[in-house]
């Protein structure tokens, strides 16, 4: 469509537009500017101009041991929520039921419920049950609230399949599982994908579930990076800033590459 | 990303009631997240709850008769009083902000030219995958107090400041705005986009202004993702807890500070579990306020809320 489709205030609304836009991209830019500064502290602006920062921060174990965590947790977590996620997926959109509006609520209330209440509802079962074991308990938690999304993108990629080739290969005497794995799994490989991205990157940002969950053995990048905030006062704490968002900006070109950032995020 | 909107998965056509074989089909692919929902969600919910209405002894165990003394506590106490008003005015002043940059941000995305349109969709969902606690550093970074702040540093250069604004309930509403800004923008764009634009042609043609077919016309049909929108910025800022801790620190606390500090560092659990079952409260009510907001000017449309 057209400008004419924004009335006569189309300037006005673009240069309103362009302010917030700066609003919200502008800030971004700050961490990033001053992890180069060659000053013993995070002062602005920024003077000189020095990779040290990077170089001592990936040599710096209280980042380097977080990080490598979260992406260990991050995996486990996907792939939990991809195991648990694709059959849920599967039985919500293959079959209609009385009560099915009701486990599909369930299953996505994660969604809505204050993440910050899950996590404390988890850490009284936990500690209720004797379950000492941090990375069991926040992969259990990590799970809880990713599945969600792998139920999503999985229902919108089964939607997009004829149902008919599944039931064609059970009449052709494929069991249950055979019929799955040769003829429903080739055809949902992006939904799988999508929804495995998001699960990991939803479980490496997760903040609310492991304030609850992590211990010193344990300790997931969020939780390490807040933690720094408070105790280094170099240049460091920005160079982390900006590898956090260049991570973010290679996670946002593989979406938009793969499926459209859009669709990816189902909006 | 904590929560897009919980949009239903369609339902299948017909087949209400399953034959043998397709309900143990349903059966076994539904029951494992039934019952890991059932387990490690819904009763631990259930039972931090029931937790809220007993008290702890100094020995740790809990009394033995239920009891509103937590509440009353919460209620009565004007510290924790101080923190529930001021984790519901942020949340106020974030939502009321968030609609007013959100609106035209939305307008330009669906109404303006297509190209432009497709880079602020990606301006604006982008920030979604950056970690919240990087987000909120950038904002120290900016409002830090003192001269190497840089909004202090750029006042200073005009002869200006400086300004303390960095532990201040105003921090902590200009980094949730940053920070939830786009779930209003997705829900809000979602609703305009549903407008048939030969409604808003048809006003013109009848002779309305822009002003007047935006206040008669898009703005009351852009209700529900309105709606949608408030009810997802108030909740995520009521309940969050690094923006808080990072940008209003111990001067401007929220109950999602407070809740941190009495199970982490008091021990007080069933305070705690009050606390969380306070903001469940008020998320929930929120969530119903807007559903019901919905239903009521558009009936047709309620289950597209949540």
């Amino acid at each position: 469509m057209s400008e004419g489709g924004l009335g006569k205030g189309a300037v006005l609304l673009y240069a309103i537009t362009g302010v917030i836009t700066l609003f919200l991209l502008v800030p971004l830019l700050f961490p990033i500017a001053l992890s180069f500064s060659d000053t013993p502290f995070v002062t602005f602006p920024p003077q000189g101009f020095t990779l040290q920062w990077y170089w001592k921060v990936i040599n710096e174990p209280d980042f380097t041991t977080p990080f490598l965590f979260s992406v260990q947790l991050g995996l486990l977590s996907a792939l939990c929520a991809l195991l648990l996620g694709t059959p849920t997926a599967m039985g919500l959109v293959r079959y209609n039921f009385p009560g099915r509006g009701v486990i599909q609520g369930l299953v996505l209330s994660p969604l809505v419920f204050p993440m910050l209440v899950t996590g404390i509802a988890l850490l009284r079962l936990f500690t209720s049950i004797n379950s000492h074991s941090s990375l069991t308990n926040l992969v259990i938690g990590h799970t809880l609230v990713t599945v969600p999304y792998v139920i999503r993108t999985v229902s919108a990629s089964l939607l997009l399949i004829d149902p008919s080739t599944e039931d064609a290969a059970r009449t052709l005497g494929a069991g249950r599982w055979q019929t799955f794995w040769r003829v429903t799994r080739p055809q949902i490989v992006p939904g799988l994908f999508a929804g495995g991205i998001f699960a990991f990157v939803t479980s490496f940002d997760n903040y609310a579930i492991s304030m609850w969950l992590a211990d010193a053995e344990n300790f997931p990048m969020p939780m390490a990076m807040f933690a720094l905030i408070s105790r280094m006062f170099d240049p460091g704490i920005a160079a982390i800033a900006s590898l956090m968002i260049l991570m973010s900006i290679v996670i946002v070109v593989v979406l938009e590459r793969l499926t459209g950032l859009q669709r990816a995020m189902s909006v | 990303m904590a929560a897009v909107d919980a949009m239903p998965v369609p339902a299948p056509r017909g087949r209400m009631m399953l034959s043998g074989s397709r309900a143990l089909g349903a059966t076994l692919l539904l029951a494992p997240a039934v019952l890991f929902f059932l387990v490690v969600f819904i009763i631990p919910v259930g039972l931090m709850i029931r937790y809220s209405f007993y008290q702890q002894t100094t020995t740790g165990d809990l009394t033995a008769t239920a009891t509103l003394a937590n509440y009353v506590r919460l209620a009565s106490v004007d510290l924790y009083r101080t923190v529930v008003l001021t984790t519901l005015r942020v949340s106020l002043w974030t939502t009321v902000i968030s609609l007013l940059l959100a609106y035209p941000l939305a307008l330009v995305m669906v109404r303006g030219n297509a190209l432009v349109g497709r880079a602020l969709t990606v301006i604006v969902l982008a920030p979604l995958l950056i970690n919240v606690v990087v987000r909120t550093y950038a904002w120290r970074v900016i409002l830090a107090n003192g001269d190497n702040g840089v909004l202090n540093w750029t006042l200073a250069h005009f002869g200006l400041g400086p300004v303390q604004i960095l532990y201040t309930e105003w921090a902590i509403v200009i980094g949730s705005v940053h920070v939830f800004l786009p779930m209003m923008v997705l829900p809000l764009s979602a609703a305009l986009g549903k407008i048939n634009p030969s409604v808003e042609e048809a006003a013109r043609t009848l002779g309305a202004s822009s002003f007047d077919v935006f206040r008669r016309v898009t703005f009351p049909l852009s209700i529900p993702g309105l709606a949608v929108g408030c009810t997802l910025v108030f909740s995520l800022t009521a309940s969050s807890f690094v923006t808080p801790a990072l940008l209003g620190g111990n001067f401007a606390k929220m109950l999602g500070t407070l809740v941190e500090e009495q199970i982490m560092t008091v021990f007080d659990w069933p305070f705690g579990a009050t606390i969380a079952t306070l903001l469940t409260v008020i998320v929930m009510a929120v969530n119903l306020a807007s559903v019901w907001l919905i239903e009521r000017r558009f009936p047709s449309r309620a289950s597209e809320g949540h």
